[in-house]
């Protein structure tokens, strides 16, 4: 069952089409990794897809429904969002962080109830911050911080996420370590990556993007080969299979390509 | 001891939480009797309390031994304004937290955004050219709102680079608002042909203070905060989530167009009627949300009743110090929260380059 349709979106920032004409589809249960050099307009289209932006044109049907059409809290019922939050400048107990993701399902004046907190609690658990209820959110290293936003994501109880470069300024160990912790949840999966290894490695399905256009669809294997890397990413690459069956990519630095 | 006491802030449970609210309302009701007690002229507290009883009972409880005078010292100009100060205080209170929340800037506040300048712009023109005369005598108020919601717009427009407010920019946009809005006010009052009354009055919305308070303005003030502190108790959660930015805030479900519109709406309003009623008092709503956030933590659900308390307390008592200090003269209150605050906000200036010095 398609979960997330985009049909025809093209947005411009400054009358410059930075997602251009734009069609994909994702299916319900699938992990799908959005690839590309930087600029070539990832971000663009996760805003498109996650309300921040109104395209220009075209649409996103979530569930089959044109997103315009769902109010936002209908739409975070369907979909969660996780995308850095650098900028907190107000200080939130981790507990109290995660619960605002119950929020879509809250009326108006609707108090946190003992279910909420078992969600809540449900979802550190699942990422490993189960003891961090009472820390302080700004306290929090980065990997620490984009767990919590995980977990409150999956408060949401959304069928799918969508993440805008959710290991991005992480050590290696906690890059592998979110990754692990999204294919372990039961939902859909739609996310910018930024290392090709990691994106081969955890998806399903990559799409490749480059200068605002789709590129090409498919497995990793399928996409990433060592011609389209050279191309878009100008570095010459030597793509292996690992014993596990998962790509490996090796890339020697070539002065000539830049 | 000091460290324990950091160690336990912000409170986390219920009981010290209310504990907190029960302390400060004892305090408040202490600041209460001390205010009426302190003025130019010395009542007993005895003749005092009886003037009260006798004005709430609305009888003679009391036989009046008193003459005309101290009755009305105590019940038309000492008790109006003790509580026109905790409304004011209060008010602006509520006004910074909403303003924080939108700007999500823990620098924004009428008084450093230039709204409370725009509010007195407005003011200003309706007493001295007698524009917006189509709301009778709720002119004043109407200009006022109207030059806080002007001055906030402009304010946030110069502020927002990239869908953010950093906190240079904010600081920056509200000084430029203010001095455009100052300048504005000072020009009517130096260049108004008009009698020195209107010119007198818009001077003294310019300094801020308690002095003209009555019953009624009082009553005004009350009510338009009461309102207001209802209908943003009912979105505390949206304001939570707001607080995390806009992005955060659309994907978690919330309605980003109608409560920004709301924000705005109820935080000019407030301070459009505010600074109608007493002027410019800066710096209130920049230093209790603060103080306040510290002591119950950002959650608006008790941020809220919370800095709404600490913010009426501690206008009641530099309401009190202005009445002190130069005695039998009277200082603008103005004049007592910039000493109070200024400082602060140069504290939070430095505090805020080391915490987030690392970030753009």
């Amino acid at each position: 069952m398609i979960q997330l349709q985009v049909k025809g979106l093209t947005y411009s920032i400054n009358s410059q089409k930075i997602v251009n004409d734009v069609t994909l589809e994702i299916k319900e249960g699938e992990f799908v990794g959005l690839v590309g050099p930087n600029g070539c307009g990832k971000s663009t289209l996760l805003k498109n897809i996650y309300r921040v932006y109104r395209p220009d044109q075209g649409a996103v049907y979530l569930d089959g429904k044109d997103i315009s059409e769902l109010s936002n809290r209908e739409s975070a019922k369907k979909m969660s969002v996780m995308v850095q939050e650098n900028n907190v400048e107000f200080d939130l107990y981790v507990m109290d962080m995660v619960l605002l993701g119950r929020y879509a399902h809250k009326k108006l004046l609707g108090e946190t109830t003992a279910e909420d907190r078992r969600i809540a609690r449900e979802s550190l658990k699942k990422v490993g911050m189960e003891r961090y209820e009472e820390r302080s959110f700004l306290s929090l290293s980065g990997g620490e911080k984009q767990r919590v936003l995980i977990a409150r994501a999956l408060t949401q109880q959304a069928k799918m996420i969508v993440l805008d470069e959710p290991t991005n300024h992480l050590d290696v160990g906690y890059q592998y370590q979110i990754m692990n912790i999204l294919k372990s949840q039961n939902i859909t999966v739609f996310s910018s990556v930024h290392d090709l290894n990691i994106a081969a490695y955890y998806c399903d399905k990559l799409i490749l993007m480059n200068d605002g256009k789709i590129v090409c669809c498919g497995t990793p294997s399928e996409v990433l080969t060592p011609e389209r890397i050279r191309d878009l990413f100008k570095i010459s690459a030597e793509v292996t299979t690992r014993k596990n069956g998962k790509l490996q990519i090796y890339y020697e630095p070539d002065s000539t390509l830049l | 001891m000091n460290k324990k006491i950091k160690e336990m802030l912000p409170l986390r449970s219920k009981a010290q939480y209310t504990a907190f609210v029960i302390t400060m309302l004892l305090l408040l009701l202490l600041v209460l009797v001390v205010s009426v007690l302190v003025g130019s002229v010395d009542i007993s507290p005895e003749i005092i309390g009886k003037v009260l009883v006798n004005h709430l009972t609305g009888r003679e409880t009391f036989e009046p031994t008193w003459n005309k005078n101290t009755d009305s010292i105590i019940w038309t100009i000492r008790m109006p304004r003790i509580i026109l100060a905790f409304v004011v205080g209060a008010g602006l209170s509520l006004c910074g937290i909403l303003m924080q929340a939108l700007t999500k800037n823990s620098l924004a506040d009428p008084y450093v955004l230039g709204i409370s300048s725009g509010a007195s712009a407005g003011a200003v023109s309706a007493i001295i050219f007698g524009w917006f005369s189509f709301c009778g005598k709720y002119s004043t108020m109407f200009g006022a709102t109207l030059g806080a919601l002007l001055a906030l717009v402009l304010a946030m427009k110069f502020a927002t680079i990239n869908n953010r407010i950093t906190s240079t920019q904010l600081v920056l946009s509200g000084v430029a608002v203010s001095a455009l809005f100052s300048a504005y006010t000072n020009f009517c009052v130096y260049h108004s042909n008009t009698s020195t009354d209107k010119v007198k009055s818009a001077l003294y919305w310019m300094l801020g203070s308690l002095g003209g308070a009555t019953w009624e303005k009082m009553f005004y003030g009350m009510v338009a905060f009461i309102i207001c502190a209802i209908i943003v108790f009912f979105f505390h959660k949206a304001l939570d989530v707001l607080m995390l930015g806009d992005d955060a805030a659309i994907t978690l479900g919330v309605n980003l167009h109608r409560l920004k519109f709301c924000v705005i709406l109820l935080s000019t309003i407030l301070t459009g009627i505010i600074v109608s009623i007493s002027g410019v008092i800066g710096f209130v709503g920049l230093v209790i949300p603060h103080m306040t956030r510290a002591i119950v933590g950002s959650g608006h659900k008790r941020l809220i009743p919370a800095a709404v308390l600490i913010g009426g307390f501690f206008m009641i008592i530099c309401d009190v110090l202005s009445r002190v200090v130069v005695s039998p003269q009277e200082l603008s209150i103005g004049v007592v929260t910039a000493f109070f605050g200024a400082p602060f906000f140069l504290f939070l200036i430095r505090k805020g380059e080391r915490s987030f010095g690392g970030k753009k």
